[in-house]
């Protein structure tokens, strides 16, 4: 009787499962949307947490260099070592804000909307990270993420606060690509699998006797009916090869995806 | 009251595993492999509690998992809601076999079966993104990515199952019936 019991358990939570597993991509987004949205002030807190964490590994990690460079410049003025000591931290968080806030100057064609990267996805295999930005603030799906060096990626789930945002370096973020200083077009993406360290790009379908040297910029092609703008910095030309019918590029980005923090949504044209 | 006590606790874990996962930056040293910790509890759930509440919490888990992984591009789902859920419950109900040796006290059991389960599921995962997006990709990068999560169940679930244990939710030993 029990045995039969906990069959029937188990048939009605894989078929409650089947029909999930139905239900439209839409109707699946919302779920998500609102699964995000209840995350949301955990992830907030956990992202505080790590912000105060980082900050402490950094002072630590600062008086280590400072020691280096002590013994270094050890015939420099002490007063301005010590200053420099002091001020070190402060004028690097200085630096990345002031040319955040240059970019967000200079860019007069696009509307763009500050965002801060709150975590990180911790799935093997996809490349998305949440910004601390949601419907809330205007941002849709399909927004173009990008810094003040270039492309980040897109938006693909929106929630109250926050969004997925899959970033370039995942295989599935196809991108429109032109070479500078070509005609040569290809698909940007990610690779399946790569190291988190030195994420890595790879161009397809160029021409097989495409010219293209190493260091040669990558931007966005802005194709009609695309989601990217077009002129945005994807990375540089580090190899090239021919296969059977097509050319293969692949490109360090330009973005320092591991490390990157601060990033801006591109909320359309001004 | 005790096994519903439980239920809460490791779904709480669970979802809070979720969250701190995100923190847990990717093992340089280990071709950037990262830390899985829901197996860890959700093995632990399996093996201890009766099976209805075994598989309402492999239920939960698998769409609490789908909801944070559930990939959309160009409008379509890359893996659909519901595969984790099917994947988790078949697991429980495999687990369920060996709860008699965990109720013993066998704590190796849940080790093992967290390490095995972590690798099967991101296996799992590998095969069906390959699937969907073709072409079979298989380096020293992929396999370090699906065993290291595996390995780090195996060494951290005697931590959660000695921390439980002093917490009181580990059950006294039962006689085994002899035949």
């Amino acid at each position: 009787m029990m045995r039969h019991l906990n069959l029937i358990i188990v048939v009605a939570v894989l078929l409650v499962a089947v029909i999930l597993s139905t239900i439209g991509a839409g109707s699946m987004h919302a779920l998500k949307s609102r699964f995000i949205s209840n995350q949301a002030p955990f992830v907030e807190a956990g992202s505080a947490i790590k912000k105060k964490f980082e900050a402490t590994t950094r002072g630590i990690k600062t008086l280590d260099q400072l020691e280096e460079e002590n013994s270094d410049l050890i015939t420099q003025n002490k007063e301005l070592l010590a200053e420099n000591q002091l001020l070190r931290g402060k004028e690097e968080e200085n630096q990345k804000l002031r040319e955040a806030l240059d970019y967000l100057k200079k860019d007069p064609k696009y509307k763009l909307l500050p965002a801060r990267i709150v975590s990180r996805d911790a799935s093997a295999w996809w490349n998305t990270v949440k910004i601390n930005r949601g419907f809330e603030d205007g941002v849709d799906n399909d927004m173009t993420v990008i810094t003040e060096t270039g492309l980040v990626g897109k938006v693909t789930t929106v929630a109250k606060n926050e969004s997925v945002v899959l970033l370039i370096t995942d295989e599935n973020c196809k991108v429109a690509v032109k070479i500078a200083g070509t005609q040569e077009l290809g698909i940007l993406s990610g690779k399946r699998v790569q190291s988190a360290d030195k994420p890595e790009l790879v161009i397809n379908y160029l021409t097989k006797n495409a010219a293209l040297e190493p260091g040669q910029e990558v931007f966005s092609a802005g194709v009609s009916g695309g989601i990217f703008p077009p002129e945005i910095k994807l990375g540089k030309i580090q190899s090239f090869h021919t296969r059977e019918l097509d050319g293969q590029a692949i490109v360090t980005p330009a973005v320092d995806i591991p490390n990157v923090e601060d990033v801006f949504v591109v909320m359309g044209a001004k | 009251m005790k096994n519903v006590t439980i239920f809460f606790s490791l779904l709480v874990c669970i979802f809070l595993s979720l969250i701190i996962e995100q923190f847990i930056p990717p093992l340089r040293v280990f071709g950037s492999a990262r830390v899985d910790l829901v197996p860890i509890f959700f093995c632990y759930g399996a093996l201890l509690l009766p099976f209805p509440f075994a598989i309402l919490l492999a239920f939960l888990t698998g769409l609490f998992v789908d909801l944070s992984t559930l990939q959309f591009s160009g409008g379509h789902v890359e893996i659909a809601l519901g595969w984790s859920i099917f994947f988790y419950v078949l697991f429980a109900s495999l687990l369920q076999g060996f709860r008699p040796f965990f109720l013993r006290g066998r704590w190796e059991v849940h080790a093992f079966a967290s390490g095995i389960y972590a690798v099967l599921f991101i296996t799992a995962q590998f095969v069906m993104i390959t699937f969907r997006r073709g072409g079979i990709e298989v380096s020293p990068l992929v396999i370090s990515k699906i065993l290291v999560p595996g390995s780090i169940c195996f060494l951290l679930s005697p931590v959660v199952y000695f921390s439980a244990k002093m917490m009181g939710a580990m059950p006294v030993k039962r006689r085994v019936r002899q035949y």
